[in-house]
C-alpha cells in the first residue's frame, strides 16, 4: 500500500503570501522571486515557496507587493506514486483529471474540511499540498486512513 | 428446495451457508438473501408494521416493502435491510423483525382484530388528550409497538469514506437503456460514470429472456460491460445507489464497497459516499411494477410478476409450485412465457382486460387463461393456498395457488428527476407518470421515460446520449408493452393493501377522502401512505388512483407527489465518513500543544482549536485549586500562557491606516510605528463585533489581532471592506494566524525572564513602554515582542514563527525555572480578565454597544466608520440600557453564577423587574471571594448600590454590591511597572 502513495514533508521551506499593490506590474513581481515557486491563489495573490530564504523578498518587492512571511504557517506535503491522484481526489471536491488540472495548476480548496492550497508539480503526477500547521495532525490522520482504502478490492 | 436444476446467474459450484432466525440454510454465490430464502422454501420473512400480518417477499429489488430483516448481529447488526438487495455471502446471518415472540406466532397480530381503531389518522384521533399523556405514555408505547427493527446501540466497528467524481455524462442505471447510453458516450471518448444499485449490471436483461443481435441478451450485457470497462475514461460503479440530485449538476451516491463480504477487508471502508459532478446525466432508472389492490393482496406468496420472472430467470428459483398470474398488461404474459422457457408451467393466467392481442396471448402457450377476470380474494395466512376469481361472465372460481404473480403495470422511476422540483405528468397513453421536463442537464431514457419495450429502450438510451455521438441500435425484438390499469378490485371482506410497509389499505385512502384530505399531499400525510422506508415506490401511484376515484378526479388532476433525496435509505455513518468520534471535525493544535500535553494540561475547545484550560499539579483537589495557583503565580511572579489562537492579520499598503480608521471606532492612522493600540470594531448595525490590539510595525504595515473565535469573521470583514466597500484603497490583508506562535508572559517577574531569554534587547520602560511593539530576530528567524497585558500585570506577548513555537516554549520554561515560572491556561486567563473588567466573548455577545461596555468615549467623532450611524439609533443610545458593572457578594462566602438575573432589592422575582444579567463570574484568588461582571440597567450610576442576583435554576438569591468592573489595580499601575 505504501507503494501506492508516498507522502513526504518538504521541510525547511520558506513561504510567503505575496499580494500585488495597486497598479503593480505582475511580471516584475514574478521576476523578483527568481528561482522560487510562485503559486497563484487569487487575483494578484501568490504563495511564494522557496528552498532559499525569502527574508529579502519584502525589500525586493517594495512598493510593488505586500509580503507576509508564512514559513511557519503552512506545512507542505508532497504526494507522489500511482495512487496520489486518487487519494487527493477523494479529499478535494475539484476535478483533478489531467484534462482539468495539470502541472502548474493551483487550487485553494478543502480536504476533509481543512483548507488547503494544492498544486500539481509534474505530470507523473506529483502534487504538493500546503496545509495550516495547526491542522497537520488531523490531515495526516485523514491521509493514513485513506491510503489503505486505495487498494483495489476484490469482487 | 425450489432451485431449478439448471440456468440462472448463480454459481452452483460455490455453495454458501447462511442462517435466518437461527436456522441454517444453503444458497449459492450470486444469490440475494431473498432468492436464497425462496430457494429454501422460506416464504414468511416478516410481520407488517401496524397489524403484524405475516408478510413474504413481494419484489426482487430495492423497492421491497415487506422483506425487511436485520442483517448481521452484534455491533454490525443493520435493521431494516431489504432481503432483496442483500448479496449472499458465506456465514451470513439475518433475523426477522417486528414480531414477538416469534415470526410464526406474533402476539401483536392482535392489532389486526382491533383494526377499526388503527385506521388512517388514528394517532391524531386516539391520542389527542390529555395532552400531558402524549410524551409520557402514548408516544413511548406507540414507538415500542410500531418500531421497525432495533439498533444494536453499539459503536459501528466499520469505517466509511468519500470520493468525488467528475464526468461529461453520468448514467444512472445499467439496464439496456443505460448501457446503450453509456456505450454511445464512451465510444465518443467521453468521461462517463455508470452507476447501478445492483451487484451485477444489466437491469431487467438479467431477469427477462431477450435476444439482442441474434444472441442471448445477457451476452450482449457481458460484451457491453467488457467494452465499457476497457475504456479508461469510463468509471463503472456497481453496488452504488444514486440517492439524490442537487443543484449545479451535483449528484450523491453510496457505493456499498464491502456489504457483500462478511466484514470489510483490512483498511477498506464499508461504504463510500460519492459526490459526482456531471455535465449531463441520463436517468435510465427503469420502472417499478405496480402491485394490484385486491383483498388479501399481502398474503406471503403474492408477488409482483416481474419478481417471479426474476427469481426464475436470474436466480433459477421457483417461488412456488402453483403459480397463478393476475395481469393487466402484456408484461405479465411475457413473464409467463419466460417461465415456460425455463420449464416452469404456470397454473393459470387471469387477465383483467377483456381482449389481448393474439401474439400476446400466444406467449402463454397452453396455460389456461381467464380474460376479463379479476382476483377477488386470497386464501391462506402465512402462506398463500389459493385465489378466488370472478370471470368475465361473473362466475367465481376457486383455484389452488401458492404464488400469485401480479402484473399491474409499470411506474417509471422518475424520483431522482423530481429532486430539483420538476413535476411528473400523467400520461393516459402509457398509464404512467412521466417526467417530460427534467431539470437542465438531465434526460430520461428507457423504461424511466416510458419506453417499456426493449427495442424502444435501447433506442432511447442511444438518443439520450446523441450530443456525444451515436451508434447503431442493436437488433432486437420489440416486445409488446400494452396494458390498461386496474386500480382497485372492490371487496366486502378482508384488507386490500396500497402501502404494504405502512399497512395503508384502500379503505384508509377512502377515509382520507371522506374526511377532506383530498390532495395527494394531504392524503399522504393523513394515511402515512408513502412515508415508510420505501417512500411510496410501490404504493404511491395506486394511492393516487384510489384518491382520484374517490374524489371524482382524473389521474392527471389528482397528480402525484415530488420525491426528495435520498432515493433509498442512507446510513448516517456514510454521510459522516471519516468525521466521527474525536475526528468529527478537524482539530487545530498550537505549536506549543505537545509541550502543554507533556505538562498534563487539560484542554478545552475554542472552535477547532485545542487550548490548555489549566495545568493540574499532583495533590490538587480540583480545577479551582489549580486555577487559583496559576493566578497567584502570575500576580506575584511570572506565568506563561499560549495565546497563539488569537486571530492575526497583516494589513499592508499605503492606505492601511485609512482602512483601519473605517473599520475601528477609534483612530489608527495616527498610531506611531512601534506602538500598539486597543481597538473595537462594530458591525454595520452598530453593535460591537470584535476587539483586539493592533500594532503598527511600519508605515504601511499594521498587525491586527482578533479574538480566537472571531478570527475568520474579522478576516472576511476586512476583505469585504477592501474589496467591495472601498476597492479604491491600496491595501492588502493576509491572515497570519497560523504563522505566529505567541505566548503571553505575565507577572512582576516577566521582564526579568525575558531579559534572560533575549539579553541583547533593551526591555526598559523607555525602550519598550506599555503598548510598545518591536521586531527582532531570534534563532535566525523573525520575532516580535509586544508589551500588552490582559492580566493587568506587567506583561508581554512574544511571537515567533509557529515552526519555532515549540522551541520557544521550552526555552522559556528552561530559563523560567529560576523564576518559578508557571504555565497558565484559559481559566486563569479568564479569572484575571474578569478581575480586570475586560470584556470578552460573554460580553461581546452581539447585543452590546461600545457604550454598554464602557468604551463609548473611544468612538471617534472626527471620522466615519462601519457601524457609526446605526450606533446612534435611539435604542442603542438609550440611557437606560444595561451597561457593564462589577458585582461583589455582600457575604464573601456567597457564590455567583453566570446567567443569573439582576433584581432591585425587595422586588418580586418577575420578568417586569428584571434589570440585567450576570455575564461572567470567577472566584478571585486575589480578592478571596467570588466576583462577577454584569450588564445592569443604568449600571454606571449605580456603583455602591446593593441588588439581588436571582438564580431560580441553580440556587438561592445572593445580595451583591454593584461596583466598578475593574476589581484589581483600577489605576493600571502594574501594567506600566
Amino acid at each position: 500500500m505504501a507503494d501506492l502513495v508516498q507522502m513526504i514533508e518538504r521541510a525547511g521551506l520558506s513561504l510567503a503570501t505575496v499580494m500585488a499593490r495597486k497598479g503593480a506590474d505582475y511580471g516584475a513581481i514574478i521576476a523578483a522571486l527568481g528561482d522560487g515557486e510562485l503559486h497563484a491563489t487569487g487575483p494578484g495573490t501568490w504563495l511564494a515557496v522557496s528552498d532559499a530564504s525569502l527574508d529579502e523578498l519584502p525589500d525586493r518587492l517594495r512598493g510593488q507587493a505586500s509580503v507576509s512571511d508564512q514559513s511557519g504557517g503552512y506545512i507542505v506535503y508532497r504526494f507522489a506514486g500511482p495512487g496520489a491522484r486518487r487519494l487527493l481526489q477523494r479529499g478535494a471536491f475539484i476535478d483533478l483529471d489531467p484534462e482539468a488540472f495539470g502541472p502548474g495548476a493551483v487550487a485553494v480548496t478543502a480536504i476533509a474540511h481543512m483548507g488547503v492550497i494544492l498544486w500539481q508539480v509534474d505530470a507523473a503526477p506529483t502534487y504538493d499540498v500546503a496545509i495550516f500547521r495547526s491542522h497537520a495532525e488531523s490531515f495526516r490522520h485523514w491521509v493514513e486512513g485513506m491510503i489503505p482504502a486505495l487498494a483495489p478490492i476484490s469482487a | 428446495m425450489s432451485r431449478l436444476p439448471t440456468g440462472g446467474l448463480v454459481d452452483r459450484n460455490q455453495p454458501l451457508r447462511f442462517s435466518f432466525d437461527g436456522k441454517s440454510y444453503q444458497g449459492f454465490q450470486g444469490d440475494t438473501l431473498a432468492s436464497a430464502l425462496l430457494a429454501n422454501d422460506v416464504t414468511l420473512v416478516g410481520r407488517s408494521f401496524k397489524y403484524h400480518r405475516p408478510r413474504g417477499i413481494l419484489t426482487a429489488g430495492s423497492e421491497e416493502p415487506n422483506a425487511l430483516v436485520t442483517l448481521r448481529s452484534g455491533a454490525r447488526a443493520e435493521p431494516n435491510t431489504r432481503a432483496t438487495t442483500i448479496e449472499l455471502y458465506d456465514g451470513l446471518t439475518a433475523s426477522s423483525q417486528n414480531r414477538w415472540p416469534s415470526l410464526g406466532f406474533d402476539l401483536m397480530a392482535v392489532n389486526g382484530l382491533f383494526s377499526p381503531l388503527f385506521v388512517a389518522g388514528f394517532y391524531y384521533k386516539t391520542f389527542m388528550w390529555p395532552a400531558a399523556f402524549w410524551e409520557k405514555l402514548y408516544e413511548p408505547i406507540i414507538r415500542r409497538a410500531a418500531g421497525l427493527g432495533a439498533l444494536s446501540m453499539l459503536p459501528d466497528p466499520d469505517s466509511y469514506d468519500a470520493d468525488h467524481g467528475f464526468c461529461d455524462l453520468l448514467v444512472v442505471g445499467a439496464g439496456p437503456a443505460g448501457l446503450a447510453a453509456a456505450l454511445t458516450a464512451a465510444r465518443a471518448g467521453k468521461r462517463v460514470f455508470l452507476v447501478d444499485e445492483d451487484s451485477r449490471m444489466g437491469g431487467r436483461l438479467l431477469a427477462e429472456l431477450h435476444e439482442i443481435d441474434g444472441d442471448d441478451g445477457r451476452r450482449w450485457v457481458d460484451r457491453t460491460i467488457a467494452e465499457l470497462a476497457a475504456c479508461p475514461r469510463v468509471t463503472l460503479l456497481p453496488r452504488t445507489v444514486l440517492f439524490g440530485a442537487y443543484d449545479g449538476g451535483v449528484y450523491g451516491a453510496v457505493e456499498r464497497v464491502s456489504d457483500h463480504l462478511p466484514t470489510p477487508l483490512p483498511g477498506q471502508p464499508r461504504q463510500r459516499l460519492w459526490k459526482i459532478v456531471a455535465t449531463r446525466a441520463i436517468l435510465a432508472t427503469g420502472a417499478i411494477e405496480r402491485p394490484l389492490v385486491f383483498a388479501g393482496n399481502d398474503v406471503p406468496g403474492v408477488m409482483t410478476s416481474s419478481a417471479v420472472q426474476a427469481y426464475v430467470r436470474r436466480w433459477s428459483v421457483l417461488p412456488g409450485k402453483q403459480v397463478v398470474f393476475f395481469t393487466t398488461c402484456d408484461s405479465g404474459w411475457k413473464a409467463v412465457h419466460d417461465l415456460l422457457r425455463a420449464g416452469v408451467i404456470p397454473a393459470a393466467i387471469i387477465e383483467a382486460r377483456a381482449h389481448v392481442a393474439p401474439d400476446v396471448k400466444a406467449l402463454a402457450g397452453a396455460v389456461p387463461s381467464f380474460l376479463g377476470a379479476q382476483i377477488i380474494g386470497t386464501r391462506g395466512g402465512k402462506r398463500l393456498k389459493g385465489v378466488d376469481l370472478r370471470d368475465a361472465q361473473g362466475r367465481t372460481w376457486r383455484l389452488d395457488a401458492d404464488v400469485l404473480a401480479m402484473a399491474g403495470g409499470w411506474n417509471p422511476a422518475v424520483g431522482l428527476g423530481c429532486n430539483l422540483g420538476a413535476r411528473p405528468r400523467w400520461s393516459d397513453e402509457l398509464n404512467a407518470f412521466l417526467l417530460d421536463h427534467p431539470p437542465a442537464g438531465m434526460a430520461m431514457a428507457g423504461a424511466a421515460a416510458g419506453q417499456f419495450g426493449l427495442g424502444a429502450a435501447l433506442a432511447s438510451g442511444i438518443a439520450a446520449a446523441a450530443e456525444f455521438g451515436t451508434m447503431a441500435a442493436p437488433r432486437t425484438s420489440d416486445d409488446p408493452a400494452d396494458g390498461r390499469p386496474l386500480w382497485h378490485v372492490p371487496h366486502r371482506r378482508g384488507k386490500a393493501f396500497v402501502d404494504y410497509q405502512h399497512d395503508v389499505t384502500d379503505s384508509d385512502v377512502a377515509l382520507a377522502a371522506r374526511e377532506g384530505f383530498t390532495s395527494v399531499e394531504h392524503m399522504k400525510r393523513y394515511t402515512t401512505l408513502g412515508m415508510a422506508t420505501d417512500q411510496g415506490k410501490m404504493g404511491q401511484v395506486n394511492g393516487n388512483a384510489l384518491l382520484a376515484q374517490a374524489t371524482g378526479k382524473t389521474m392527471a388532476e389528482a397528480g402525484t407527489i415530488l420525491s426528495r433525496p435520498p432515493y433509498l435509505p442512507v446510513a448516517i455513518g456514510t454521510l459522516a465518513g471519516h468525521h466521527r468520534d474525536e475526528h468529527f471535525r478537524p482539530v487545530r493544535q498550537t505549536a506549543g500543544h505537545g509541550w502543554a500535553a507533556e505538562q498534563g494540561a487539560v484542554f478545552t475547545d475554542a472552535g477547532q482549536w485545542k487550548r490548555a484550560q489549566w495545568f493540574p499539579k499532583a495533590g490538587e483537589r480540583d480545577w479551582l485549586e489549580s486555577v487559583c495557583r496559576e493566578v497567584n503565580a502570575v500576580r506575584t511572579g511570572v506565568g506563561i500562557c499560549d495565546v497563539s489562537t488569537l486571530g492575526k492579520i497583516d494589513v499592508h499598503g499605503p492606505d492601511a491606516g485609512a482602512l483601519l480608521d473605517r473599520l475601528y471606532i477609534n483612530t489608527f492612522s495616527t498610531l506611531p510605528v512601534g506602538k500598539a493600540r486597543y481597538g473595537v470594531m462594530l458591525r454595520e448595525d452598530g453593535f460591537v463585533m470584535d476587539d483586539g490590539t493592533t500594532s503598527r510595525l511600519a508605515d504601511d504595515h499594521f498587525f491586527v489581532t482578533t479574538t480566537t473565535v472571531n478570527a475568520a469573521k474579522v478576516m472576511q470583514h476586512i476583505d469585504y471592506a477592501r474589496q467591495v466597500l472601498w476597492p479604491e484603497l491600496d491595501v492588502q490583508a493576509t491572515s497570519v494566524t497560523e504563522q505566529w506562535a505567541t505566548y503571553a508572559i505575565a507577572g512582576p517577574q516577566s521582564r526579568a525572564l525575558l531579559a534572560a531569554l533575549l539579553p541583547e534587547l533593551d526591555l526598559s520602560n523607555e525602550a519598550l513602554p506599555y503598548m510598545g511593539a518591536l521586531s527582532f530576530r531570534w534563532l535566525g528567524v523573525s520575532a516580535r515582542l509586544f508589551r500588552l497585558s490582559f492580566s493587568g500585570e506587567l506583561a508581554y506577548e512574544l511571537s515567533v514563527p509557529a515552526s519555532h513555537g515549540d522551541r520557544l516554549i521550552r526555552a522559556l520554561f528552561e530559563l523560567g525555572r529560576a523564576f518559578d515560572a508557571v504555565p497558565y491556561g484559559t481559566e486563569a486567563l479568564g479569572v484575571m480578565r474578569i478581575e480586570k473588567g475586560h470584556a470578552a466573548g460573554n460580553e461581546l455577545n452581539g447585543q452590546t454597544t461600545a457604550a454598554d461596555l464602557g468604551m463609548g468615549r473611544m468612538m471617534s467623532t472626527k471620522k466615519d466608520f462601519i457601524g457609526r450611524v446605526m450606533a446612534q439609533r435611539p435604542a442603542l443610545t438609550d440611557a437606560a440600557r444595561p451597561v457593564l458593572v462589577g458585582l461583589k457578594p455582600v457575604d464573601p462566602a456567597a457564590r455567583l453564577r453566570g446567567g443569573a438575573h439582576l433584581l432591585p432589592k425587595g422586588a418580586d422575582a418577575i420578568a417586569a423587574n428584571d434589570q440585567g444579567h450576570v455575564t461572567s463570574v470567577a472566584y478571585s484568588p486575589t480578592l478571596g471571594h467570588w466576583i462577577g461582571l454584569a450588564l445592569l440597567a443604568k449600571g454606571a450610576s449605580r456603583h455602591g448600590e446593593r441588588i439581588i442576583v436571582h438564580d431560580p435554576v441553580r440556587g438561592a438569591d445572593v445580595e451583591v454590591e454593584v461596583c466598578h468592573p475593574v476589581f484589581v489595580d483600577l489605576e493600571g499601575v502594574r501594567v506600566r511597572g
